[in-house]
């Protein structure tokens, strides 16, 4: 009974992968995406990037919860963050997340850089992925700094007030800067508008293609290696898979079909053989 | 590609840009074109009331906290009149303001090495006698010696408070230092607390001010902005 819902279950669904795969070509995509041979040595370092990508995508996923309840106008933007931190269900546990997710992005994204950095990971051909991760480094440090101002208390405040006349001291552009970002030449309602708009629709809207264009370079050149190591690496692996199936087969059913086994065995014994 | 094909295209091609890009730039840098090219303010140009000049005593400085009303998106219009009281709702700039006796300077400090050296600060005698009323040369007197100082650190803006023990404004923020006078001590910032150069004392014994600083442009080639 149960061997037959688990055979029926697994033909259904191995029919909608089927039919997935043929229309939209999403299982080879995930394949390629997903499936790569990462030495064993520092394995736990190559998982900053990944870090990164998760703690980014929960800012977007809090961030967009918050926006339920949150008023970017001076005489509501407080009370409306006292609300989600006190009153809104799992408010304090949404805007914990978006707050601490944010520093500890700030913290993976230091180390990631540097484990590029340390292990030359930006040289050829890779460079133009290393110019994209200091854009989007530039855009979350963007990010980081309008948020602050946000929960419009007195941390935020003067931390953007001081932000603000930093970039105040720049050259030839300083009063443009600090026009800018006040929305004239006092802190008011226009400056907490501008510090939504751009936390909240422009540097997210501008982070977003970015981060798709720093994955597809990553896949283009992959993270050891170049496009044609990868691949080849990568055949390697579903050929190893392939035979621990097949051997696995084998051991458990002993009597069934020997003759594919067999040849599959001497073609392994070949191949290891021909490759060493 | 003909000569009048190149031209037409040229002049769509600008009338078209220009279509798309003024209007979208000009809204969002809407601020800056007013502010720094046709050089208006949010803040209200008009005179607002701080406080009666008989209650700053001899040896401290005390701060009383001006609204500035404030035309930003929805900021209070300009009240000009200050009897006028501000919406509780509304948003004004909250300023505070810090009133002292000058100090006479003995000896002239450098920026970025020494303060002023400088003696006790000096209350005019007439303080003791009224403390409204004045006359034109008492008002003159009174202004020659009073200290009118924005809380606005010069460094970066954070604000500045009187610390007794130390006889010195503090800045919470980078520990930028000043004396009675505002005059720079110690700490990053590149001069002096700001000054609100248009004050007057009235009849009635109460100061009055303008929102206007004495900002010196190209000092140590930066640009200071009271934000």
């Amino acid at each position: 009974m149960i061997g037959r819902i688990r055979t029926q279950t697994s033909e259904a669904s191995q029919f909608l992968v089927d039919w997935m795969e043929d229309r939209t070509g999403i299982v080879t995509i995930l394949e390629h995406v997903l499936y790569e041979p990462v030495p064993k040595r520092g394995a736990w370092l190559y998982t900053l990037g990944s870090a990164v990508l998760f703690t980014i995508t929960l800012q977007f996923l809090t961030g967009i919860l918050l926006l339920f309840y949150y008023v970017p106008t001076t005489d509501h933007a407080w009370d409306s963050v006292n609300y989600i931190m006190n009153d809104a269900y799992f408010g304090q546990v949404i805007r914990g997340i978006h707050y601490w997710s944010a520093n500890f992005l700030m913290a993976f994204i230091g180390l990631h850089m540097g484990q590029v950095f340390f292990s030359g990971g930006y040289k050829s051909p890779r460079e133009l992925n290393w110019v994209v991760g200091v854009i989007l480094l530039l855009l979350v440090i963007g990010l980081a700094f309008t948020g602050y101002l946000l929960r419009w208390d007195q941390d935020g405040f003067w931390a953007s007030v001081v932000g603000m006349k930093i970039g105040s001291y720049s050259p030839f552009v300083g009063g443009y800067v600090v026009h800018f970002l006040l929305g004239g030449d006092a802190v008011g309602p226009a400056t907490l508008s501008r510090f939504f708009a751009i936390h909240v629709w422009l540097l997210p809207a501008a982070i977003a293609p970015l981060i798709g264009a720093h994955l597809y370079l990553l896949r283009r050149h992959g993270a050891f290696g170049s496009e044609f190591e990868y691949t080849d690496r990568l055949a390697k692996l579903h050929e190893r898979q392939r035979m621990e199936e097949y051997a696995r087969y084998e051991t458990g059913e002993d009597e069934g079909e020997p003759y594919v086994g067999r040849r599959d065995r001497a073609d392994r014994d070949g191949h290891e053989g021909s490759g060493e | 590609m003909t000569r009048s094909d190149f031209l037409g295209f040229g002049v769509m091609g600008a009338i078209v840009g220009a279509i798309l890009t003024i209007p979208p730039v000009a809204f969002v840098l809407g601020p800056i074109i007013k502010t720094d090219v046709l050089g208006d303010s949010n803040v209200g140009s008009g005179w607002q009331e701080v406080g009666p000049v008989s209650e700053v005593p001899v040896e401290e400085p005390v701060d009383f906290v001006v609204n500035f009303p404030l035309q930003q998106v929805y900021g209070t219009k300009a009240i000009e009149n200050p009897n006028v009281q501000n919406s509780e709702s509304k948003f004004t700039l909250r300023n505070a303001i810090w009133l002292s006796w000058k100090a006479p300077i003995k000896e002239q400090g450098r920026q970025g090495s020494n303060g002023d050296v400088i003696g006790k600060p000096q209350r005019p005698a007439i303080l003791d006698e009224k403390s409204e009323g004045f006359t034109e040369s008492e008002r003159e007197e009174i202004m020659s010696k009073l200290n009118v100082l924005s809380n606005s650190c010069a460094h970066l803006g954070c604000p500045v408070r009187w610390f007794p023990e130390k006889q010195l404004y503090l800045c919470p923020c980078h520990g930028g230092l000043y004396d009675i006078n505002g005059g720079w001590v110690g700490g990053p910032p590149p001069r002096g607390m700001y000054r609100y150069t248009e004050a007057e004392v009235r009849e009635n014994g109460k100061l009055y001010v303008k929102h206007k600083f004495n900002i010196e442009k190209g000092l140590d080639k930066q640009e200071p902005y009271v934000v």
